[in-house]
């Protein structure tokens, strides 16, 4: 008779754990539609190890289409301005390393796809900007991408709050709402950019963009983590040109830049920006030396076994 | 006790599966001839059993008690309180030996950190507020920062202080453009321009 409680505790643990798994896919699902159909506007923090700064945010969506305009509100003006995913505008010194391919149309978070590389789960309830709030953690399956913990608006879906933490629990940056309005749509003077907001050209950008950097590849990915965009560019200040490859698993993501050393003489680097992570690498191709840079939100391990991991494609060395 | 139950725990102890009351028994038994024959036939059968090399006849333990029987028993030397002052002496030396080592080493490994964020403060976009006081309830990760960095001081700082801003710039900003949270990477990008 012992096994009737062990087969109810076994039961019962079927259901409830994929139910509670389901439920934190529901609000991932709810989390990406709503940021495509939700008009809200608000104020928000953001702080990474030893920068914090507040930012104002406007979003419309009419008639399908997606306006956004973002404002830093302390030091200097930070903002952007995009519609449906393309960036119209940027002030200052955003726009300087701005490599934007034209084809970059954002894309929508893919809880199916999450769930093999996180364990989601919905970890309990909370209040941020006074709004209720669901927190929803996704857990790393393994050691090569950090931890999310989110605090969806329990009315709309949308991102109240979100840490990122790496494998020891310690804190990398915060993302937090300290009030939001989804009841005013955002007047079209809101959304106008302000007068520091430079337009960006795409079509200029596409012509400096030379042929994607198919000419490489990586022998190690982590898990999960696919090419999303390759290009190469000429660098305008120092005239050699730089290839780059964007990786992402549907959240986490991470650049590899590759430039030649041209014999300058350069040692590797490692270098830990609050949740971004720089590691160089030296490596040697048949074209000469070059430099291997991995920057992205991951473990620097990680990186570093990335920057490791890069070669050239034999077919195309000779160029 | 009876002879059945030492017997068993003979067996058991043989057999390396004597509890610890068992050994106990067995060992306080050990000086009785009788226990000693039982084991010692038992440890015959063993190797009969398992075709063993055998050596019959071969007592260790007796042979070792009379060699403890025979040893002259050290004089016990008297100390004098010096012997003992000295002993102090050289404890106190390693003590303070051990404290300079750790202290030295602690500075030098504070003075890595320093020269580190100094260097990723020159190389990158370090923002101004350093403080701890606004992660309250969380560790600092700024300590991870440190040593890492080191490499930045070896190399050449030119090079890398030229590229890593762009780089850190281009791959927050091409983020941002991908984004599904898109207010998330263009934070992350607009922290990199605070100075």
């Amino acid at each position: 008779m012992r096994a009737i409680p062990l087969l109810t505790l076994l039961l019962g643990g079927w259901f409830v754990v994929p139910a509670h798994a389901d439920e934190a896919q529901d609000w991932l699902t709810r989390l990406g539609q709503a940021e495509q159909q939700q008009s809200f506007q608000g104020t928000f923090v953001y702080e990474r190890n030893g920068s914090f700064s507040t930012h104002n945010i406007w979003h419309r969506v009419q008639e399908g289409k997606v306006h956004e305009r973002l404002l830093q509100l302390d030091g200097s003006a930070q903002e952007v301005v995009r519609v449906d995913g393309h960036t119209q505008c940027v002030s200052g010194t955003l726009i300087a390393g701005l490599g934007d391919t034209p084809n970059s149309a954002a894309r929508v978070i893919d809880p199916q796809k999450l769930k093999n590389w996180y364990d989601l789960a919905v970890i309990g309830k909370s209040r941020v900007a006074g709004r209720s709030a669901v927190i929803v953690s996704l857990t790393p399956r393994d050691q090569h991408r950090y931890g999310f913990e989110l605090h969806l608006d329990k009315e709309t879906g949308l991102p109240l709050k979100s840490l990122l933490l790496n494998d020891k629990g310690q804190l990398l940056e915060r993302f937090q709402f300290t009030r939001l309005d989804t009841a005013t749509v955002p007047s079209e003077s809101d959304l106008q950019p302000g007068a520091d907001c430079k337009a960006v050209n795409l079509e200029s950008d596409k012509s400096s963009a030379v042929k994607a950097a198919q000419t490489w590849h990586s022998d190690w990915l982590p898990p999960g983590f696919e090419l999303t965009s390759s290009s190469a560019r000429k660098d305008p200040e120092t005239k050699t040109q730089v290839s780059s490859l964007m990786y992402d698993d549907g959240l986490a993501r991470f650049s590899v830049f590759l430039e030649p050393l041209n014999g300058a003489v350069v040692t590797d680097t490692r270098i830990q920006l609050g949740p971004t992570v720089a590691v160089s690498r030296r490596l040697t191709t048949a074209q000469g030396e070059m430099m291997v840079t991995v920057v992205g939100e991951i473990p620097i391990g990680t990186a570093e076994r990335i920057a490791l991991s890069m070669r050239a494609d034999a077919a195309t060395t000779k160029q | 006790m009876s002879r059945e139950a030492l017997q068993e725990s003979l067996s058991a102890v043989m057999d390396n599966e004597a509890d610890e009351l068992e050994l106990r028994r067995v060992l306080n038994a050990c000086d009785d001839v009788e226990t000693r024959e039982t084991w010692a036939r038992y440890q015959i059968a063993r190797a009969v059993m398992h075709k063993d090399l055998l050596l019959p006849r071969l007592d260790i333990a007796a042979a070792v008690s009379a060699a403890l029987a025979d040893e002259a028993v050290p004089v016990k030397v008297s100390r004098g309180p010096w012997r003992s002052l000295g002993r102090l002496a050289v404890a106190a030396s390693v003590t303070l030996a051990v404290l300079a080592g750790v202290r030295l080493y602690n500075q030098d490994e504070i003075a890595g950190v320093e020269l580190a964020q100094q260097s990723s403060q020159q190389s990158l976009v370090a923002p101004q507020v350093k403080g701890p006081a606004v992660l309250a309830g969380y560790n600092e990760s700024s300590d991870a920062t440190g040593p890492m960095a080191n490499g930045v001081l070896q190399g050449q700082p030119g090079w890398h202080d030229q590229r890593l801003p762009g780089y850190l710039r281009q791959h927050a900003q091409q983020a941002a453009l991908k984004g599904t949270e898109s207010a998330l990477p263009y934070a992350r990008a607009a922290s990199l321009e605070n100075r």
